[in-house]
């Protein structure tokens, strides 16, 4: 009986040119413009509200320590120096390089920021050679770089303006002379205000009011060294991951929703012209017709997420065929696929016309995709936004997809790459039987009455 | 007779509207039995609930002697019967052989012997230089004859057909009709939902008249006129001049002018003194009309309504 189905939809489909050209030519155009306006240029923009940097201390120092906390006190940022502690589960160690790099890498921060050793000895130390902070950061969002950078600069100056002092001063005596002893009292009594920390008012409380603007005033207090997390494969790879893959995903699986809304409405033509009660009169029983429509329009919208990659690995560089991103691809398609169809049926289920199934799903994918960051990326949103993502079919479908090719671990097992789906493809998983369910007890309304 | 379905005491309620009302009626093998009714009578309720598409609040349905009550039976159950819907449930961007192959699977054709079905019934419904076509590009009757094809390709005993004349122009129904009198041949019987009640009169074996969800009549057509408008013929005279005026009374009564009427239960016998008695009467005979009573005029007289209201 399924097979007759599949047969019965794939010929509708086959000879319905209109469907075959809004199920994949269309998506096709909308990613092809979104790779083009975006794919070169690597924009992004810097979320509103506070970001989660990564403070990795490797100089052990009194400076050390005030420079990162000063960091910490800049309103833009929160510094977190060791991984979430898990329940059960040993106190975990300070972030050490390696592994700021990697969470950076994986996608779990946007920007880590290392303070190397030797950092007080050549703080404020403005003839000589100083020691670099490094900035590891997220390619995907450049804009975050730069406001980071800039408060490195504006938190050096309130961490200890007193070193800095010394280090002008001394720099001034190389250069301009010595200073008199009623000079040198000054001096004196001036550092002496900025070590017990009256200088904040006497500045205005330039650490409070800190922002990216007033960051860059400072520039050059500290040499910054800005490293991209996705170097390791940017180098052996030739170029790293590019945005091309997030809005393949993006674009993807927004049409991939509209396409299951349209196969839904299919269903729904279905009982209007009569097949449907037609079917259900011959050996075809509800649960037979539900299952057929969804192993159907499952393989449709692999098939559309397939078409669609494959485009963007031929004309856009996407990097789809290594091992590990086809085996990524291909679990997070075949979920996010079956998930779509049964979210396709459920619509259907659900609404009692074609008008209102059209009305009711351009909302709901419209409003998903706005939440879920197909239309706008994700880290350009506002924190709580990112949280109402979480909610949204596109939101856990892109992450699955951003894993895969983005945020991978290059040094990552093929087991283990596909071991990190699983949160992303246990939701999905979890939605497609939600879905199915609604669908299949709202569904009793086509069985006998 | 014994029936090969059966109907007993159904009743079935929607919300307020009482659809069936203890309806029932039983079809015999081979037997050709016309449902009809005016709109909202009951009859489609009655035929959805013996295709398994509705649940009757209560009564007694048997199929080849199986009772249909059992909420599970559906399926192996109705595999003997064929549904033949108003609409034309087909799928257009199918051609005809793919429809008529898909709902032959679809109702157990196996496999082995569904190439033999579809050339059958390609021929059957004279379809066979269309068969590569979408369904799309047919005319309303060619749909409508592939419609019944698709309902009959697993050979069933019984099959139900709901309006199969429905908006299709005379040649096609008389094709139709050609149609089902093959699959009547092979010993299929019929259940069938008409407004055409000239063609149920002349094709069917028995007729069951439904109003208000109950059954008011049911019988062969002679039947139905002996329990209703009896079986006299109504005969009309045009004479050339205005009539005698002693000819008016019980048996004649003057229509018009130059027109009398009269009623006769046996035309055979009674005709023939008529026309004397006019002659005798120096009444010429310009024109003469028997008319035989009609399944309309019984329709009008059991329900107070056209069939169409």
């Amino acid at each position: 009986m399924i097979r007759t189905l599949l047969a019965i939809n794939w010929l509708n489909l086959k000879r319905d040119r209109v469907a075959l050209g809004l199920t994949f030519v269309l998506p096709l155009v909308f990613f092809s413009i979104f790779a083009v306006i975006f794919g070169g240029m690597g924009s992004g923009s810097i979320a509103a509200g506070s970001m989660k940097v990564i403070g990795v201390d490797l100089d052990h120092t009194d400076v050390s320590r005030k420079f990162i906390d000063a960091l910490d006190g800049q309103d833009a940022i929160d510094i977190v120096t060791a991984p979430e502690p898990t329940e059960n589960e040993p106190e975990p160690e300070p972030f050490s390089r390696d592994s700021a790099l990697l969470a950076v890498r994986t996608g779990d921060r946007s920007v880590a920021v290392v303070v190397p050793e030797g950092f007080a000895a050549s703080f404020g130390n403005f003839g000589g050679d100083t020691a670099k902070v490094e900035l590891i950061h997220d390619p995907a969002n450049p804009l975050v770089q730069h406001i980071v950078s800039g408060l490195i600069q504006a938190s050096a100056m309130t961490a200890a303006p007193d070193i800095l002092l010394d280090g002008g001063l001394e720099h001034l005596e190389t250069f301009g002379g010595a200073l008199t002893p009623q000079q040198e009292q000054v001096v004196d009594t001036f550092k002496e205000m900025l070590k017990t920390g009256e200088s904040s008012s006497a500045a205005g409380e330039p650490g409070a009011a800190a922002t990216a603007e007033s960051g860059s005033a400072f520039a050059g207090l500290v040499e910054i060294e800005a490293v991209s997390a996705m170097e390791a494969e940017e180098d052996s790879a030739g170029g790293g991951p590019s945005i091309v893959s997030y809005y393949a995903a993006g674009i993807g699986v927004m049409f991939l929703l509209f396409s299951m809304a349209a196969a839904g409405a299919a269903l729904l033509e279905e009982e209007e012209s009569g097949t449907l009660e037609r079917l259900l009169s011959s050996r075809v029983g509800m649960q037979t017709l539900l299952a057929g429509n969804w192993l159907f329009y499952s393989a449709v919208g692999f098939a559309q997420l397939a078409v669609m990659f494959t485009w963007g690995a031929l004309v856009f560089d996407l990097d789809l065929f290594t091992p590990k991103h086809l085996a990524g691809f291909a679990a997070m398609s075949l979920v996010t696929a079956v998930a779509a169809a049964a979210f396709g049926i459920m619509l259907a289920a659900i609404c009692k016309s074609r008008a209102q199934l059209n009305g009711i799903s351009t909302v709901v994918i419209l409003v998903m995709s706005a939440l879920g960051g197909s239309m706008v990326p994700r880290f350009a949103m506002p924190e709580f936004m990112n949280t109402t993502a979480l909610f949204t079919f596109n939101g856990w479908a892109l992450d699955g997809y951003l894993k895969v090719f983005w945020y991978g671990d290059p040094a990552a097992t093929l087991l283990a790459s596909l071991l990190s789906l699983v949160p992303q493809l246990a939701v999905l998983a979890g939605m497609t039987i939600v879905f199915l369910v609604i669908a299949r007890v709202l569904a009793r309304r086509w069985e006998a009455v | 007779m014994t029936p090969v379905l059966s109907v007993a005491e159904a009743h079935k309620r929607f919300g307020d509207t009482l659809a069936l009302d203890g309806a029932e009626l039983q079809l015999g093998a081979g037997e050709w039995l016309a449902l009809l009714g005016p709109n909202g009578a009951g009859k489609t309720t009655l035929v959805r609930a013996v295709a398994g598409r509705v649940r009757l609040d209560s009564g007694r349905m048997t199929l080849l002697g199986r009772s249909l009550n059992d909420d599970s039976a559906h399926g192996n159950e109705r595999d003997q019967l064929g549904v033949v819907p108003q609409d034309i449930a087909l799928y257009p961007q199918l051609t005809a052989a793919e429809n008529l192959r898909a709902w032959g699977r679809l109702h157990g054709v196996p496999s082995a012997a569904i190439g033999e079905r579809v050339r059958w019934a390609l021929d059957w419904t004279g379809l066979e230089s269309r068969a590569k076509e979408p369904v799309k590009r047919f005319s309303g009757g060619m749909k409508r004859r592939l419609n019944i094809a698709c309902g009959v390709l697993h050979r069933p005993e019984i099959v139900l057909l709901d309006e199969p004349t429905v908006g299709v122009d005379p040649q096609s129904r008389e094709r139709i009709w050609e149609m089902l009198e093959d699959i009547r041949g092979d010993g299929a019987s019929l259940l069938l939902t008409t407004h055409q009640l000239d063609e149920a009169q002349q094709v069917c074996d028995r007729i069951v008249i439904i109003d208000h969800g109950r059954v008011i009549a049911a019988g062969t057509f002679e039947e139905l006129l002996r329990q209703t408008i009896g079986a006299e013929r109504r005969i009309t005279v045009s004479l050339d001049a205005q009539p005698p005026r002693e000819f008016a009374g019980e048996r004649w009564q003057i229509a018009d002018d130059e027109t009398l009427e009269c009623r006769v239960a046996d035309i055979a016998v009674e005709l023939p003194s008529l026309l004397s008695e006019l002659s005798a009467a120096g009444a010429r005979v310009a024109d003469l009309h028997v008319d035989a009573p009609t399944l309309q005029a019984v329709f009008i007289h059991l329900t107070g309504r056209e069939l169409r209201e």
